[in-house]
């Protein structure tokens, strides 16, 4: 009854406004303005054009994501394989040389490796919080412990608090597919430009395309290397092997620990490349399906306010009628 | 076996590590490969990285090492 009563006052107005007289008009429109601001006029319902957008907003999103999944997926097969085939160049490596995670030396140098783009899930922040960790396990009043970043994502996390513990920082990386030149030519300015005792690699091991595993590789100096296998470490069985040419045990030592750094280094590269991309399939999997969930209740919110508007404007016609005729 | 025990020295005292001489030795042997592997293997030469040293706590320019012109 009320509405109709308000469409008839609405009718009233108009009736008014098209009087001839100017001052009638004018007197008319002061309670109109102040009528206007509690509801403006020929609004009878919500707006429906903000949720509106902000469906097609999500229905973009989720195709945006949908696609990155696609993608990931894509590559990720390819890169697999080389991370599974590359496993094959680190192991005899420990076999023979051992792993020594827990050797305590005075230059430590951690390599963390990270990804140069986001949207991966948590890849990212675990192999930083590994390294920090590590650092400040490493470093104390007669040790030092610096650091190398590969990735942008890495540095920019690493720069906040540790900026004054970096060394170097590399990235763009992931460019082209990553190749063993590639990697090894790094190597190399990474074992020119820093001075070790021991270098530990902090990667993502992939283990499926939903998990990986934050995993430390430690690569010793060919002189803590020989340090070690006097004291009867693992590295002691290099003796049992005939060894072609002449040249000196710490010779082939050294020669040995830079190989496997840059194989290490290759592998490390490697699984974290494919942690990222199954990381990054599962955390675009997750979005598309938040989006789609978040689309179905927006569709809903939308038409129950469409059939509330519609249900209103039946109900002040069917009203007004009625209170016409009675 | 001599000729690899007289060089062995020689590539150490010009600088390099074993992996430059690896690297060294893996793209000759790449070079002479034939004509349908040699450019199907050619992907496996590409370098790529920008590399930036840090001294007191500030990052120095990068150099781009990259071997596309």
């Amino acid at each position: 009854m009320a509405m109709a009563m308000a469409a008839l006052r609405r009718e009233g107005r108009r009736v008014l406004l098209s009087t001839p007289s100017p001052a009638a008009a004018m007197a008319a429109h002061s309670p109109a303005a102040s009528q206007s601001q509690i509801a403006p006029l020929g609004a009878r319902s919500i707006s429906t054009q903000i949720v509106r957008n902000r469906m097609k907003s999500v229905k973009n999103i989720q195709k945006i994501t949908k696609a990155m999944k696609m993608v990931a997926a894509s590559k990720l097969r390819a890169v697999q394989t080389r991370t599974e085939n590359s496993r094959g160049l680190w192991q005899p490596f420990t076999a023979l040389l051992g792993d020594a995670p827990s050797v305590n030396v005075k230059k430590n140098v951690i390599v963390a490796i990270t990804s140069d783009k986001g949207l991966c899930g948590g890849i990212n922040s675990t192999s930083v919080k590994v390294s920090k960790a590590l650092q400040k396990m490493t470093s104390g009043p007669e040790k030092e412990s610096k650091y190398v970043i590969l990735g942008e994502k890495g540095k920019v996390q690493l720069i906040r608090d540790s900026r004054k513990h970096i060394e170097m920082t590399v990235s763009e990386l992931q460019k082209n597919p990553i190749n063993y030149t590639q990697v090894a030519v790094l190597a190399d300015d990474i074992l020119k430009n820093v001075e070790y005792d021991a270098i530990r690699v902090v990667f993502n091991k992939f283990q499926s395309v939903i998990s990986f595993r934050p995993t430390l590789a430690t690569i010793l100096s060919p002189e803590v290397m020989e340090k070690e296998s006097e004291s009867g470490g693992k590295v002691g069985e290099l003796d049992s092997y005939e060894i072609e040419g002449g040249e000196t045990k710490s010779e082939i030592l050294q020669n040995l620990t830079e190989f496997q750094f840059s194989c290490v280094m290759y592998n490390a590269v490697l699984e974290n490349a494919c942690s990222e991309l199954g990381a990054r399939m599962s955390a675009m999997d997750s979005s598309s399906r938040n989006a789609g969930e978040m689309l179905d209740r927006l569709t809903l919110t939308y038409n129950r306010t469409r059939q509330a508007s519609i249900t209103t404007e039946l109900t002040e016609i069917i009203s007004g009628a009625s209170a016409l005729e009675g | 076996m001599s000729a690899v025990t007289a060089a062995v020295p020689f590539w150490r005292a010009a600088g390099m590590t074993y992996i430059g001489y690896s690297n060294v030795c893996a793209a000759l042997v790449r070079s002479c490969l034939k004509e349908p592997f040699k450019t199907e293997l050619s992907s496996r030469e590409k370098v790529h990285f920008s590399l930036s040293k840090w001294t007191d706590e500030k990052q120095q320019k990068p150099t781009v090492r990259t071997d596309e012109e």
